[in-house]
């Protein structure tokens, strides 16, 4: 566990050093200081329109943040060949793996933090309140992301970090139309109907992470739209941690 | 004792490493040589456990290098050692102590600043790795090899891109190591330096093990390169043959 913690702290430290990072959260600050603006061009509903821009926004933002630093986090060891140092003394593969996860998820959820500080003072300046419903579209984004940063380390211990984003954005692209494409095959032929059953099932269904809708009209989640969200990101995580582990395992350095 | 048995490493139908056998004794230093793509850094990368094994054994005191406890007295420096280039020397090295059991004796800054001053890095503890040049990227390499104090090291090119006096300083440094009874295993194209402080030496071409023993007796009084490509070239033509009548039968 020690071990675990030790190349935590030390991914975390190596990612909130990236500049990357800091020319993300700089238009992320803009953006969300823009939805003022949009808000006060929609005729009464300026509250709903920041909060709606806000909490996508920094949905998108720290996706991007996913994307950039996630994509790169173990190519980078292998290419550069640190790893080589990390691996020879007395650390597993999936002390390895766990311990970069929650080393850049934390980054992440610093982010969010931070991202979700500024949409709360923006919305308290403009709907005089806080935004308190807003914390639980940022837990289940940061649930959301959990998956999708044990999908990217899974895409990087086996190819190019290119690769690895196009493959990662391509599986939460779909990981969000799922309910929709199932709807739609309701009405076809057997066959695509079973089609998508079997994308349904093989797929993450990242839509269930989703809550922003709620929020932006003021309805509390129930308790059963945060813990199976919760329970279905754990699962998912470990899944793909798991077999992350298995490929850098079976790789030569 | 560091006792390597039949190791073989196969990438298809290529064998790398070809039933290596050989036994380094504790407290010597122990130079592995060859020519470029011979087995070299593949040996010692499944000595660490970075490489998979095809088949074979390695052990340390008897003790199979299996389990992960086996490499807490172990230490390693790869080539053209790489780091986290936005951390500073010291942080790098604390990180690296974070990882051992006793870390709560090696991640004290007296005992960093004592490696750093050992490989000649206490002036650059605080600067960023990323401005490194080649030659202290090697001293950092073996400062972070020693940094749980270990019993072996194993040490791939280690005298690479340092200047003269780099490498005299390195070669100070293995003998006041092997002083402290510590079991020193590199890889080296520098032959003048293997002769000059290696007790042993293992002569590796084409995955194949062609020599393995002291220094002095392998030498006869010649220069230890001349022997060398001797030894090379004996076990080239030697292949060769062995080629030609395989062929003919």
């Amino acid at each position: 566990m020690k071990n675990i913690l030790t190349i935590a702290k030390n991914t975390f430290r190596e990612t909130i050093r990236d500049r990357i990072l800091y020319g993300i959260l700089g238009f992320a600050i803009l953006f969300l200081l823009s939805t003022v603006f949009f808000g006060s061009i929609s005729l009464g509903e300026d509250t709903k329109v920041i909060k709606d821009l806000g909490l996508a926004g920094i949905y998108i933002f720290s996706l991007i943040i996913a994307v950039f630093l996630g994509s790169q986090l173990i190519h980078k060891e292998l290419e550069k060949r640190t790893i080589y140092i990390i691996l020879s003394k007395p650390v597993s593969t999936a002390q390895f793996i766990l311990g970069k996860y929650l080393g850049l998820l934390s980054s992440l959820v610093i982010n969010i933090a931070f991202m979700a500080i500024i949409y709360l003072a923006v919305v308290k300046f403009v709907g005089n309140q806080i935004d308190y419903l807003a914390l639980w579209a940022f837990l289940l984004n940061i649930l959301e992301l959990s998956v999708f940063v044990a999908l990217t380390i899974l895409f990087s211990s086996f190819t190019a970090p290119l690769a690895g984003t196009i493959y990662a954005i391509l599986i939460l692209y779909i990981g969000h139309s799922l309910e929709l494409l199932r709807k739609a095959a309701e009405k076809s032929g057997d066959l695509v109907k079973y089609l998508v059953e079997a994308l349904y099932y093989l797929f993450p269904n990242l839509e269930k992470f989703n809550i922003r809708n709620f929020i932006v009209y003021g309805t509390p989640p129930t308790v059963a739209q945060i813990i199976y969200p919760a329970l279905y990101s754990v699962l998912l995580t470990l899944i793909l941690l798991w077999l992350a582990n298995l490929c850098l395992k079976k790789r030569d350095l | 004792m560091i006792k390597i048995s039949n190791l073989t490493k196969e990438y298809g139908d290529v064998k790398v490493v070809d039933s290596l056998s050989l036994e380094v004794k504790k407290g010597n230093i122990f130079g592995f040589l060859g020519p470029n793509g011979a087995g070299k850094t593949t040996t010692i990368k499944m000595i660490v456990g970075l490489a998979q094994r095809s088949s074979g054994e390695i052990s340390i005191n008897g003790k199979e290098l299996e389990s992960l406890g086996s490499r807490e007295k172990i230490g390693y420096m790869p080539e053209d050692p790489y780091f986290y280039e936005q951390l500073t020397a010291v942080e790098l090295l604390q990180y690296m102590a974070e990882l051992f059991k006793n870390r709560d004796k090696i991640t004290k800054l007296a005992h960093i600043e004592e490696i750093l001053e050992l490989v000649g890095l206490k002036d650059v503890a605080k600067k960023k790795v990323g401005a490194f040049s080649k030659g202290m990227k090697q001293r950092l390499g073996l400062a972070q090899a020693i940094i749980n104090n270990p019993d072996y090291l194993f040490l791939d090119e280690p005298l690479d891109g340092l200047d003269p006096i780099g490498r005299l300083e390195f070669k100070d440094i293995f003998l006041k190591l092997k002083k402290r009874g510590k079991t020193i295993f590199f890889n080296s194209h520098v032959l003048s330096d293997v002769e000059e402080i290696c007790d042993e030496i293992g002569i590796i071409n084409n995955g194949i093990l062609v020599y393995a023993g002291p220094v002095k007796p392998f030498c006869q009084n010649e220069p230890l390169e001349k022997r060398f490509v001797e030894i090379i070239n004996e076990q080239i033509s030697k292949s060769a043959s062995q080629q030609i009548s395989k062929e003919e039968a």
